[in-house]
């Protein structure tokens, strides 16, 4: 499998500040590249160098195998949608105004724009000014700008900034439509849960460096969450686990840390084995801080 | 062309129309309120009126003028997430940067055409003046058109990298004022810069009638006037042209 994005010691430096710090990512063809780090940690500052709106200090960029500089730039571009910080959007324009600019400068056929104005669902609205639009309808018109050139990569910034919950599980599917049809998505977020399931491949960036970079199941191997088993008495359950796991009690429930799954199979047959009642068997809700806590403590990968 | 008709997509609801309206109005307005004022009529008929209109329009308003519309063409794109939009397409910079001038240069001559249909409008009803306004104003008319380009690709420039709406219009007040003082002293290197460039146009063929021309000995039009003013105008226009797009491709958007 080749890869869409592929950057070498990329660096940016504001003055003695780096921002982003010898990155070397890899986002494969047709997957949904979902790069996490908490606020300030240089994800913005990383795409803008992936579309050469800022020009490393250091290393390069490959974009489809080819260095992406200023002068090969709108060559490539043209095959890169991108929604960077704020959704773009002329405010005193309607939504279908604006959708006839990005048809005209690019030259592109009515069925693309319809396409893309399908796809965000956002037909009904096309006559309202965008600065009436709300943060989630211009953050759907900014993607369906992205998506109008019909695009072979996607470049996103914080696409659910400012959703309501239904309209992030509407971008999440859109992503996964998207990737299926295979263009290759790069999203970025600072909460694991909004892209996790979404994501087939990972990038966690803490202060401009590169945590972790792989699979769902690579970063889950490297840190796992708890395994929470509510039982009758969890006072006796832990002393019964504690032999061979690493466990802990938390009000009803026993607290297993770093339990794989035949781990987990082992604990409840322990436990139903000595006649204690299994109530509940269930993973911690995995938060991106402890995933930090976690791959921090291992030293990073 | 296409990139032209985009950019007056983007003049839709924008105040630039008003600017391109009132500007030339208030110019002719003001300049004949004393006659009408004092109900002593125009000296000298179509000539003086003229005069009076265009001097302080080509001496501050019209550079004003151009440097307000070329921010408010820049101001939306300044705005929200379109800058990196703008930025993140396949569309080359030259382009970007022709394109906006071009939009900017098609506003002023509509300033000047809504100016010379004002002249003649208070010339003909207010004034009651008999014949039409003089062949020659429009022949400067359209050298004012070729001299705004100039002024209209540098003031694009100034507002592509200044984010704020009102710099780049005190930015052309202030070397207006300059490039004026330097052509009124007779420093004539000084019609190479757009500023006085389009002054220069603007006074043309007022110098006709001695007593009431405007405050410096404006030329006639000649072949070789109007020569210098096309000569130097798309002499400017490209060098403004080339090196805007020049600093554009090498500038970052903001971290």
């Amino acid at each position: 499998m080749s890869n869409v994005i592929e950057t070498a010691h990329l660096t940016k430096r504001y003055g003695s500040r780096t921002v982003v710090d010898d990155l070397s990512l890899r986002v494969p063809h047709g997957c949904v590249y979902g790069f996490l780090g908490p606020n300030g940690s240089g994800k913005s500052t990383t795409m803008k160098m992936l579309l050469s709106l800022i020009r490393p200090t250091h290393g390069d960029v490959l974009i489809m195998g080819q260095p992406m500089t200023r002068t090969s730039r709108r060559r490539l571009l043209a095959h890169v949608g991108s929604l960077i910080e704020a959704p773009p959007g002329y405010g005193h324009l309607t939504g279908r105004e604006n959708m006839r600019i990005m048809q005209r400068l690019l030259d592109l056929p009515q069925r693309q724009i319809d396409w893309a104005v399908d796809t965000v669902r956002l037909r009904s609205q096309m006559g309202k000014r965008v600065r009436n639009f709300s943060l989630g309808m211009k953050q759907r018109l900014g993607i369906a700008l992205a998506l109008a050139r019909q695009p072979q990569l996607l470049i996103l910034d914080e696409p659910t900034n400012g959703l309501d919950p239904a309209g992030i599980e509407e971008i999440r599917e859109l992503l996964r439509n998207l990737a299926a049809s295979g263009v290759t998505v790069m999203v970025s977020s600072h909460l694991l849960g909004e892209i996790d399931k979404t994501a087939t491949t990972l990038g966690i960036l803490s202060e401009g460096r590169l945590l972790f970079q792989g699979t769902r199941s690579q970063l889950m191997a490297a840190s796992r969450p708890d395994v929470i088993i509510e039982t009758s008495d969890p006072r006796f359950a832990q002393s019964m686990l504690r032999q061979s796991l690493d466990c802990r009690t938390d009000g009803r429930a026993t607290r297993i840390a770093q339990a794989d799954d035949a781990a987990t199979a082992r604990a409840v047959s322990t436990l139903v084995h000595a006649g204690v009642d299994v109530f509940e068997v269930r993973r911690d809700d995995q938060t991106l801080e402890d995933v930090f806590i976690d791959l921090t403590k291992a030293g990073g990968l | 062309m296409r990139y032209v008709n985009i950019e007056f997509i983007k003049l839709q609801r924008s105040l630039a129309w008003a600017v391109v309206i009132l500007l030339p109005v208030i110019a002719v307005a003001s300049g004949s309120m004393s006659s009408l004022a004092a109900d002593s009529g125009l000296d000298d008929g179509w000539h003086t009126l003229w005069i009076r209109s265009i001097g302080f329009y080509g001496m501050a308003l019209l550079p004003v003028g151009i440097a307000i519309l070329a921010s408010l063409i820049w101001r939306t794109e300044h705005r929200n997430g379109n800058w990196n939009a703008l930025m993140s397409t396949s569309v080359p910079t030259s382009t970007t940067v022709l394109s906006k001038t071009a939009a900017v240069a098609v506003l002023s001559a509509l300033m000047q055409i809504v100016l010379v249909l004002t002249v003649v409008g208070f010339g003909k009803i207010l004034f009651d003046l008999p014949g039409m306004l003089p062949p020659q104003y429009l022949m400067s008319s359209v050298l004012v058109i070729i001299a705004c380009v100039p002024v209209a690709a540098l003031q694009s420039g100034l507002s592509t990298f200044f984010r704020s709406f009102a710099a780049p219009v005190a930015i052309a007040l202030v070397a207006t004022g300059i490039s004026t003082t330097a052509l009124l002293v007779d420093i004539s290197a000084v019609i190479a810069v757009p500023y006085a460039t389009a002054t220069y146009a603007t006074q043309l063929g007022t110098s006709l009638v001695e007593a009431s021309n405007t405050s410096f000995d404006a030329a006639g039009i000649s072949v070789g006037t109007a020569g210098l003013v096309a000569a130097v105008s798309s002499a400017a226009t490209a060098v403004i042209v080339i090196v805007t797009t020049w600093i554009l491709n090498r500038s970052d958007t903001r971290a």
